[in-house]
């Protein structure tokens, strides 16, 4: 079955180069995208990987013209890297799961809302479009420090007796990285709801299909597409994470990002930051296709599926 | 019992009132048609029998029981929408058990009960589509598998055959018809199209404004409408204004806009100079040449001999509409139609001078209110 599901997902990607590849004037049409992606994309990383290969040098960033796969073996091996990437990795799985579940729930208000309403909804998300990401990620500090905003606010309320260390945290990274992602979630998943027809809902219900069961019965399957997009978006983002450890974070637990600058920027040791680089894409290309498949299998009949 | 019950129901969106005080009982096995234009509040008065709007005011009694505040997934009715709302993710067997799926039925009977009904509608070896796939009188047929599989009490169908074209139309129809006697369910059909109400309907309920105009049987409707609105609505007919000139025993005097006085019943509140409109049917209309001797005066005063009023004037237009003709006719600058059978060849062509008559009983008479003047 999951074998099926991933020949069926590869061939889906692989359909729209088929369906060209026969085609001259639609590789001629292609051509100025091919360039650019070669010269911005496919160049650049195929230097970075070659100097994952080579030494590593005690004066130079790296010792050109060698090549050795010690900086693999050193990063694969490393107990510190492994700490980074796993934190990486829960960092994306926790943010992702949060503004997706988020970013339904608001989609779908926005989606019911009408009017002055509805316009307010939606104006709430692309407003922090137009900010800054540094600006308000950092807008976050005051508001959620020790003697911030959010703590004198349930200190004062009596919620709280003792004020609660947000920031810098790994709750804060998780609150910054969601806040980053989640209008890019919302407008995904509410691109796709707002083609839905509502009347799918009423049908469902009138067949005795509560409110929760006609929601992930009827409207679950129709937005999948918004999901998985959505999904994807906020998980390679909250992986990659930069800013909001930076700024949020303790130190302590540190991504992969900010190991990579420091391990380029401060050690001088490219091999190592560009061996984890491309070790972590390797990860998130597979972890990608993965979400694609799961997420892709849930477009039917969910209980008959199973 | 799945008897129905509107009791004084009102629903207002804002300051638009688009169901107004509806008294209405559905009978038990009836096929009851609800008939208006559109924005009459039919629509908004059987989603209030589905549950899928709440009354602003008034009371729902289905089968004895009130269900004014029960939601759509509580309450035994079925809707078969006019779009269809099939499910584009479900194949078309995974459609027709939802209902069942969302009853708790397990997998094996789900799967034949929703076989089996789904060759009752004729679809049987479908079951594996995509309802995307299907012709719109196919998604017609499924729609209707999946609101029966639930074995309703009520059956609602909203306009469920205005997407398909008119030969297809037809033969749903008479499907329809079929599938009623054989479920015996109650069954409430909204429609704008008096054709589906006369061809499936044992009454129509006929709207206007947010009210129940009339209920009754078609031919009710039809012959005995209780106001103008019902009358102009239902068919084509021809309305004369008048005032009341003379009144005798059995009959009055309207003097009309043409040259020419109509008789009618004579009503208590037939006093000389009230105001009256009177329907004219095409199809109740004589038409045939006159003998060019004749004059309004004459015309008249052989009315008042014969039984029937006669009086003429000069064909504009014929429009042949395959099983009838339809005349257009001048008299005494208004337009008339008039409506004779193709079989009745009378050769008149336009241009022609031609005498029009008719029985006196089958005119019918409005008061200047819209409502109906009847005889004593």
């Amino acid at each position: 079955m999951s074998v099926d599901a991933a020949d069926s997902v590869l061939g889906r990607l692989w359909a729209p180069f088929e369906a060209q590849s026969g085609s001259r004037r639609s590789l001629l049409l292609m051509s100025p995208l091919i360039l650019f992606e070669t010269l911005v994309f496919v160049v650049p990383f195929a230097i970075l990987v070659r100097i994952s290969v080579s030494e590593q040098s005690g004066s130079l960033p790296y010792a050109e013209g060698t090549f050795t796969v010690a900086s693999y073996a050193e990063v694969l091996q490393s107990g510190l890297l492994q700490g980074i990437i796993v934190y990486s990795f829960r960092l994306g799985i926790v943010a992702t799961v949060v503004a997706v579940v988020l970013a339904t729930f608001y989609a779908y208000a926005t989606w019911r809302a009408d009017g002055l309403l509805k316009s307010a909804l939606l104006f709430s998300v692309v407003l922090p479009l137009l900010t800054t990401l540094v600006i308000k990620t950092y807008a976050w500090v005051p508001l959620l420090a020790p003697n911030g905003t959010a703590n004198n606010l349930l200190l004062a309320v009596g919620l709280l007796s003792a004020p609660v260390q947000v920031v810098p945290n790994t709750l804060g990274v998780v609150i910054g990285q969601v806040y980053i992602v989640f209008p890019y979630a919302m407008l995904a998943i509410y691109s796709v709801l707002s083609t839905v027809e509502w009347e799918l809902v009423e049908a469902a219900r009138d067949l005795g299909a509560g409110r929760l069961r006609s929601f992930f019965e009827v409207v679950v399957p129709e937005i999948m597409p918004g999901i998985t997009v959505a999904t994807i978006i906020s998980f390679a983002w909250s992986v990659g994470a930069y800013s909001a450890p930076a700024l949020l974070g303790a130190g302590s637990d540190r991504p992969f990002a900010l190991e990579v600058q420091e391990q380029m920027l401060l050690n001088f040791n490219w091999p190592v930051a560009t061996a984890l680089s491309t070790i972590m894409l390797v990860l998130m290309f597979v972890s990608i296709v993965l979400i694609y498949v799961v997420l892709g299998r849930f477009g039917g009949d969910l209980s008959d599926a199973a | 019992m799945s008897d129905i019950e509107l009791r004084n129901v009102s629903k207002s969106y804002g300051d638009l009132r688009a169901v107004d005080g509806v008294d209405l009982s559905v009978r038990d096995g009836e096929l009851l048609c609800l008939l208006g234009p559109s924005g009459c509040g039919k629509s908004t008065t059987m989603r209030m029998i589905s549950g899928l709007e709440t009354p602003t005011s008034g009371e729902v009694h289905i089968g004895g029981d009130d269900v004014t505040d029960q939601a759509a997934y509580d309450r035994n009715t079925s809707m078969v929408f006019q779009n269809w709302a099939l499910f584009p993710y479900k194949t078309v067997l995974e459609n027709v058990a939802f209902g069942l799926k969302m009853r708790g039925d397990g997998a094996d009977e789900r799967r034949r009960e929703a076989g089996e009904m789904l060759e009752r509608v004729h679809m049987d070896g479908y079951e594996e589509h995509s309802t995307t796939d299907l012709s719109g009188g196919q998604k017609q047929r499924v729609a209707l598998a999946r609101s029966l599989a639930v074995d309703p009490d009520v059956l609602l169908l909203d306009e469920p055959l205005s997407n398909l074209d008119k030969r297809l139309r037809e033969e749903m129809e008479i499907e329809l018809k079929d599938i009623h006697e054989e479920f015996d369910k109650t069954f409430v059909y909204v429609t704008h199209n008096q054709d589906e109400a006369f061809t499936l309907a044992d009454r129509i309920g006929i709207m206007n404004d947010g009210r129940l105009v009339q209920v009754g049987a078609p031919t009710e409707v039809y012959r005995n409408p209780t106001n103008r609105f019902v009358e102009d609505f239902l068919g084509d007919t021809n309305f004369v204004a008048g005032e009341v000139t003379d009144v005798g025993d059995r009959h009055a005097r309207l003097s009309t806009a043409f040259d020419a006085t109509i008789r009618i019943p004579a009503f208590e509140a037939a006093d000389p100079g009230a105001s009256f409109t009177v329907s004219l049917r095409p199809e109740f209309m004589r038409i045939r040449r006159a003998n060019g001797a004749d004059t309004p005066e004459g015309t008249a005063a052989r009315a008042d001999g014969t039984g029937g009023d006669t009086i003429t004037g000069t064909v504009e237009n014929s429009i042949y509409r395959g099983s009838s003709i339809r005349y257009v006719v001048a008299v005494g600058g208004e337009q008339l139609f008039v409506e004779q059978s193709v079989t009745e060849q009378t050769g008149i062509e336009e241009g022609a001078e031609v005498e029009l008559g008719w029985d006196t009983h089958n005119i019918l008479v409005f008061h200047p209110d819209g409502s109906r003047a009847r005889a004593e």
